[in-house]
């Protein structure tokens, strides 16, 4: 019953914003920041003081269809990323959206996507994760096209047509496991187990469905164009939404579908492993070329994001227990880089006024802070030990090893390859700010941010080199995670 | 004792942040704590290395679960050792620092990254396992980037790239190399990788992963061809970073080379040869360099890479003769401590010379040291010791390395005949070696300045009293083990020796064969000099004396600037691939505009005909048919005026069904993607268009001018062209805009399909 007010609580209380109609920022924001902390708070109280799995069920359609909220490890991973992170977002957002105006009607989505994407977290059956996935889309919407300015419009309407697209595949896919599945409640090792074996190439085209569909919510080429596009809205969307709780969606529901409904006995050595293994494998170099050749920092980032999260789904498809694991530590650990990357260049934007790459020269005597902030997360990005990216590249590669035959020498290269590239198009702006000297006259003005937008991006920071140096009381929770599924 | 391992290598990188908030308090108090931290660090080195060398244990430390696999520390007499040569080289360059730094901008961020990268080489130095050794190791390359770019000019900088660029390529590809390893292997635990090397199978499968591992290590050390940071960063990087970079970092490329040949490839000859070859090329050219080099750091730079060479024929020497690896290994060891004592002085001296000079040419500060006996002294006795002269330390080294190369020969394995050229190589080199060291030292001490000789003649301080002393301590330190090998080297190089899996094996350092091999090496100098030094290398300067003969003779730079392999090679390279990539990616783009534009019109044409065929099929034969029975009822003559006039009507319908789509089209155009409003005419368009434009305008005037004087062409092609690509810009963007949506119908059209199959 807790998980349903959980997911339900921050639902309403965006849902009553408008009805204040706040005039005072200040009662706004203790209104905002009050719910969203309530929410986290539920969160971790769910999260903590349960063991095991937690099932609640609240509709029954059919014997198959139902509604029902779940809790496992896997769960909890992704759902205290989420409520760890909502929270500081919003505060960075309020300092944000001064400068874009109407907030009322922008806190009000921003709140319920929060319920929305812990929906996502906590779905026990693929009928509820489809529920709140294509719920998703629609409450996301007006925070791309925030302003209603025309290329926001644009973006919002190719946004909403990519997933409308790659929802109707997921569909199809999700149908396939209600009507040959078991259950259609996610199961360690999945619901497939008895399938008739003239049904199985079906089920793998099935897979492939669900893998594309799910892809364009993580944006695997050749379905990333909308999230490209999607870089125009406001920057706490892109950094929020953008690189952690959309695409992130995406992949969990990936993750979840892959190992908990389809199985990964079904799919192994068989072409629904090795297409999504080869779309994953090229969208990470696709991704980190195109970063380095983007010059608009913003949209660069954006690519990055690409990148990556073709990362996770390249562990999660390798099939292998070490895969998962690289896929599960990367999700947690690129959320909070990203985010602080994000969340930089969102202030650079605003304070400085600068969205290209070149105009970071000597950037860092005018924002020490800010650019002191951007370095670990770079670094870890690029997967420089001891910082956690490296864990995570580590773990994929030895994950993609495990798969044996060319697939491990590609993945391998595709790792390294991709490494290198981060270095370019990260580091290189990175140490431009530190030692360049900027071209043209520089103002001298200081122009780090209020403490509103430095708390977030610090916390995160912090939480990046945390993560960085306990790893190994991080781990045994995620190994336990992949014993489960393996068995 | 093992506490002391962690805090070696942890200690310092605590200390840097302590460094750094104190200056920014005081100037004085940071010299102090970053002295300090380095000597501190040192005499904690000092009892590592007197506790192994007096117990005869190495003790180990194990961090579990640090970054994953967790971290191994391990100090056996080597890394015991290196650890204090560390601790040696940050103590003399760290008290050193004040005084040269004593005009510099940033210098708390020098000091920060100093006791970083400090804490980063021990971490390298004293692990046990590849992958600690790895973590250290890119640490170590980050830490060191500010040194290089400390000046911030733009040579600095571009230097730094460089060296950030070696460094990170190279520590990705050793990463994927790692990654290899560690699948053959299953471990990267130096002594488990020796016992499953031993165990595998095919030992040639380990070949490709080692070479992956090397491309990082041997980038590091400035092994051909990767060496192509290191002539460039010295030249700009202050002269204790120099100092340091050449006599220590260097080193801990090396010690990867070692494990890997120590540990991975004990017996494999094709290693060996690989190593050996490498090393020959590397030791050759870097002494060439050097010798056409006209400036004082570049040139014991390139004397670096030289010295590395010999190193790389030590630790090959050793993977050839397998157990019998005695006296390479020997040679290895020595020659690495020398030459990290040879560079730390000879870097002092010329950040001496530049700290007082801000010039580095060697036509510049010639002449500089005349009547500077006490630096005379101290650039002469590294110099001589690095040329290998006996009763200098270097000599001892590269006698060892000498013998242990004859021994491979004598062995007359695979190989052997290569390997006597490469004892030729390595005699001749040897003789180079002297040869540049000569250069410069007449250069700075004998010559005289053309111009400025007087005002460098005058008494003037040029270093404070502990610049002195701490010019004169590694002076000592290569010459008395030179003198005294069996109470100094022996021992230490003894103590070194369980790393390299190897036995102590006693050695005449003085014997006949020893001498005669040096002999020839001095032979080969006094040769060079006069020719090619004196004779090819200088020229009378015609710039300033016009082509008087009496014209002073210059040092000219001859060396083919056609030969940097840096910018004929590897930044094309790096460019090309990524334009490439750039490219594909590009293409891609395109193509995909391309197929899903026609993907959308199909669906979209689909439909329509759909739609049409409906009407065919359905509509026009039911009418039909409804109007022949009307057509029965009534007679003939309505049969013929109704019959055509429903195939119209029929025709007709479908016609606004299907223009009903485009209507839909022009709607949603209208609507949801409206155009934007008509811009102003513009007037100068994009670059093509502009270029292609005046041409045709310049044609047009031409031709007002000539033929159509009475109706002359007013049209302005720039315009016209700008306002042409313009359209075609918004064109594209219209179908770009397109695709989302046809996204959209195809996945309906998808549903449908779907629908239809599984009924």
């Amino acid at each position: 019953m807790l998980l349903l007010i959980t997911v339900l609580l921050p639902i309403l209380c965006g849902a009553l914003l408008p009805a204040f109609r706040f005039k005072n920022r200040r009662l706004r924001e203790g209104y905002v920041l009050f719910s969203v902390l309530l929410t986290s708070a539920l969160v971790f109280l769910c999260c903590f003081t349960t063991r095991g799995n937690v099932t609640f069920s609240f509709l029954h359609f059919t014997q198959k269809i139902t509604c029902s909220l779940h809790l496992d490890d896997l769960g909890r991973v992704f759902t205290c990323m989420i409520a760890f992170l909502w929270p500081l977002a919003s505060l960075y957002a309020f300092e944000y959206m001064e400068h874009e105006g109407r907030q009322n009607s922008f806190f009000a989505w921003y709140t319920l996507a929060f319920g929305i994407t812990l929906g996502i977290s906590m779905a026990g059956d693929v009928v509820t994760l489809y529920l709140f996935y294509e719920l998703l889309t629609l409450v996301t919407l007006p925070l791309v096209m925030h302003g209603m300015g025309k290329e926001r419009v644009a973006a919002g309407l190719k946004y909403l047509y990519y997933s409308l697209f790659g929802a109707g595949l997921a569909f199809a896919g999700i149908m396939l496991v209600l009507a040959y599945g078991e259950t259609s409640a996610f199961v360690p090792g999945g619901v497939l187990r008895g399938l008739d074996e003239s049904r199985v190439p079906l089920m793998r085209l099935g897979y492939l469905l669900v893998f594309v569909g799910m892809g364009v919510k993580a944006a695997v080429f050749p379905f990333h164009g909308w999230l490209v596009s999607a870089s125009a809205a406001p920057t706490p969307v892109t950094a929020l939404l953008h690189a952690v709780a959309v695409v992130k969606a995406g992949v969990f529901g990936l993750i979840r579908l892959t190992w908990f409904s389809f199985g990964p006995d079904l799919l192994r050595d068989s072409f629904a492993q090795w297409i999504p293994f080869a779309l994953a494998a090229f969208t990470i170099l696709y991704g980190s070329v195109n970063a380095v050749r983007e010059t608009h920092f913003k949209r660069r980032l954006v690519y990055s994001t690409i990148s990556n999260l073709s990362y996770i789904l390249l562990g999660t498809v390798m099939l292998t227990p070490r895969g998962l694991e690289g896929a599960m530590l990367h999700m947690v650990y690129h959320a909070f880089m990203k985010i602080t990357l994000f969340g930089v260049c969102g202030t650079v934007q605003i304070r400085a006024g600068l969205t290209e790459v070149s105009q970071w020269h000597g950037l860092a005597r005018r924002m020490p802070l800010c650019m002191a902030l951007f370095v670990p997360s770079a670094l870890a990005m690029t997967g420089i030990p001891p910082l956690d990216g490296f864990h995570s590249k580590w773990t994929l590669a030895m994950g993609a090893l495990e798969t044996g035959g060319p697939p491990a020498v590609v993945g391998c290269a595709v790792l390294a390859l991709s490494a290198v590239l981060t270095a370019v198009y990260l580091l290189v702006p990175a140490f431009h700010a530190f030692f360049s000297v900027p071209a043209g006259p520089s103002p001298q003005d200081r122009l780090d941010p209020s403490l509103q937008m430095l708390l977030p991006l610090s916390v995160w920071t912090l939480t990046t080199l945390v993560l960085s140096f306990s790893y190994a009381a991080f781990m045994p929770f995620v190994s336990s995670i992949v014993r489960s599924v393996i068995r | 004792m093992p506490i002391l391992l962690p805090c070696l290598v942890f200690l310092p990188m605590l200390w840097a942040p302590a460094a750094y908030l104190t200056g920014r308090k005081s100037k004085k108090a940071r010299d102090i704590v970053v002295s300090a931290g380095a000597l501190v660090h040192f005499a904690l080195a000092l009892t590592l290395l007197a506790s192994v060398l007096s117990t005869k244990e190495a003790p180990s430390f194990t961090l579990d679960g640090f970054c994953g696999l967790g971290i191994r520390f391990r100090a056996d007499g080597f890394r015991a050792l290196y650890a204090c040569v560390a601790g040696l080289m940050w103590s003399v360059t760290g008290l050193f620092n004040p005084e040269y730094f004593a005009h510099y901008r940033n210098r708390n961020r020098f000091g920060f990254f100093f006791l970083l990268t400090l804490g980063a080489t021990c971490g390298v130095f004293l692990s046990d396992d590849l992958y600690t050794t790895f973590i250290f190791f890119e640490i170590m390359s980050l830490t060191s980037y500010p040194w290089v770019a400390h000046e911030e000019t733009p040579g600095a900088l571009r230097a730094a790239q460089t060296y950030l660029a070696v460094a990170v390529i190279g520590g990705m590809v050793t990463l994927m190399g790692l990654f290899l390893l560690h699948h053959a292997l299953g471990t990267l635990q130096f002594e488990e990788m020796r016992q499953a090397a031993r165990r595998l199978a095919d030992p040639g499968s380990l070949l490709l992963p080692g070479v992956l591992v090397l491309v990082g290590f041997g980038g590091k050390a400035g092994m051909f061809p990767l060496h192509i940071w290191l002539p460039k960063a010295h030249p700009v990087a202050p002269a204790p970073a120099s100092a340091l970079l050449s006599g220590i970092l260097t080193k801990t490329g090396i010690y990867g080379i070692l494990v890997l040949t120590v540990y991975v490839f004990r017996t494999d000859t094709r290693w060996g040869l690989l190593i050996l070859a490498l090393g020959c090329v590397t030791m050759l050219l870097g002494a060439v360099l050097a010798l056409f080099s006209v400036d004082l750091k570049r040139t014991l730079a390139c004397s670096s890479m030289s010295q590395i060479g010999f190193i790389l024929i030590g630790a090959a020497c050793q993977s050839l003769l397998g157990e019998e690896s005695s006296l390479a290994a020997q040679g290895t060891i020595l020659h690495m401590l020398n030459h990290s004592l040879f560079k730390l002085g000879l870097f002092l001296c010329a950040g001496t010379v530049y700290m007082n000079l801000h010039q580095l040419n060697l036509n510049d500060i010639r002449g500089w040291g005349r009547k500077k006996p006490f630096l005379a002294v101290c650039f002469l006795l590294p110099a001589l010791g690095i040329s290998g002269i006996p009763l200098w330390s270097g000599f001892l080294s590269k006698s060892l390395l000498h013998e242990g190369l004859l021994e491979y020969i004598g062995l007359g394995a695979e190989g052997a005949g290569f390997s006597s050229v490469v004892e030729k190589v390595f005699i001749v080199t040897g003789g180079l070696t002297l040869t540049y060291m000569t250069k410069l030292f007449v250069a700075l001490f004998v010559e005289k300045h053309p111009t400025r000789q007087k005002e460098f003649d005058r008494k003037t301080p040029y270093l404070s009293p502990v610049g002195r002393l701490l010019l004169l301590l590694p002076a000592l330190l290569v010459t008395v083990p030179g003198v005294l090998p069996a109470l100094t080297a022996r021992p230490l190089s003894y103590a070194a020796l369980p790393f390299m899996d190897a036995v102590p094996h006693d050695v005449d350092y003085f014997s006949l064969e020893n001498l005669l091999g040096a002999f020839k090496s001095v032979l080969v100098a006094l040769f060079c000099y006069p020719v090619v030094v004196r004779g090819l290398l200088m020229a009378p300067d015609m710039e300033k004396h016009g082509k008087k003969k009496a014209a002073p003779r210059v040092y000219v730079n001859r060396w083919f600037r056609r030969f940097d392999m840096e910018d004929t090679l590897y930044r094309p390279l790096i460019h090309g691939l990524l334009t490439g990539l750039g490219l594909l990616a590009q293409g891609l783009d395109r193509l995909l505009e391309g197929l899903m534009l026609p993907l959308g019109l199909l669906a979209g044409a689909d439909l329509a005909r759909g739609l049409d065929q409906l009407l065919e099929r359905f509509l026009l034969p039911a009418g039909q048919s409804v109007l022949t029975a009307l057509a029965k009822v009534l007679d003939g003559f309505t049969e013929k005026a109704l019959k055509p006039a429903a195939l119209h009507l029929g025709t007709f319908t479908g016609r606004v069904m299907d223009s009903s789509v485009d209507a839909m089209t022009l709607g949603l155009r209208r609507t949801l993607f409206r155009a934007k409003k008509p811009r102003p005419v513009p007037t100068v368009g994009n670059r093509l268009t502009f270029a292609v434009g005046s041409f045709l305008d310049r044609i047009c005037a031409f031709l007002n001018r000539t033929v159509f004087k009475r109706r002359p062409i007013r049209t302005r092609f720039v315009s016209v062209l700008a306002a042409l690509a313009e359209d075609a810009e918004e064109n594209s963007r219209h179908f770009a805009r397109t695709i989302s949506f046809s996204l959209l119908v195809f996945a309906l059209g998808f549903l449908a399909l779907l629908f239809l199959v599984l009924r």
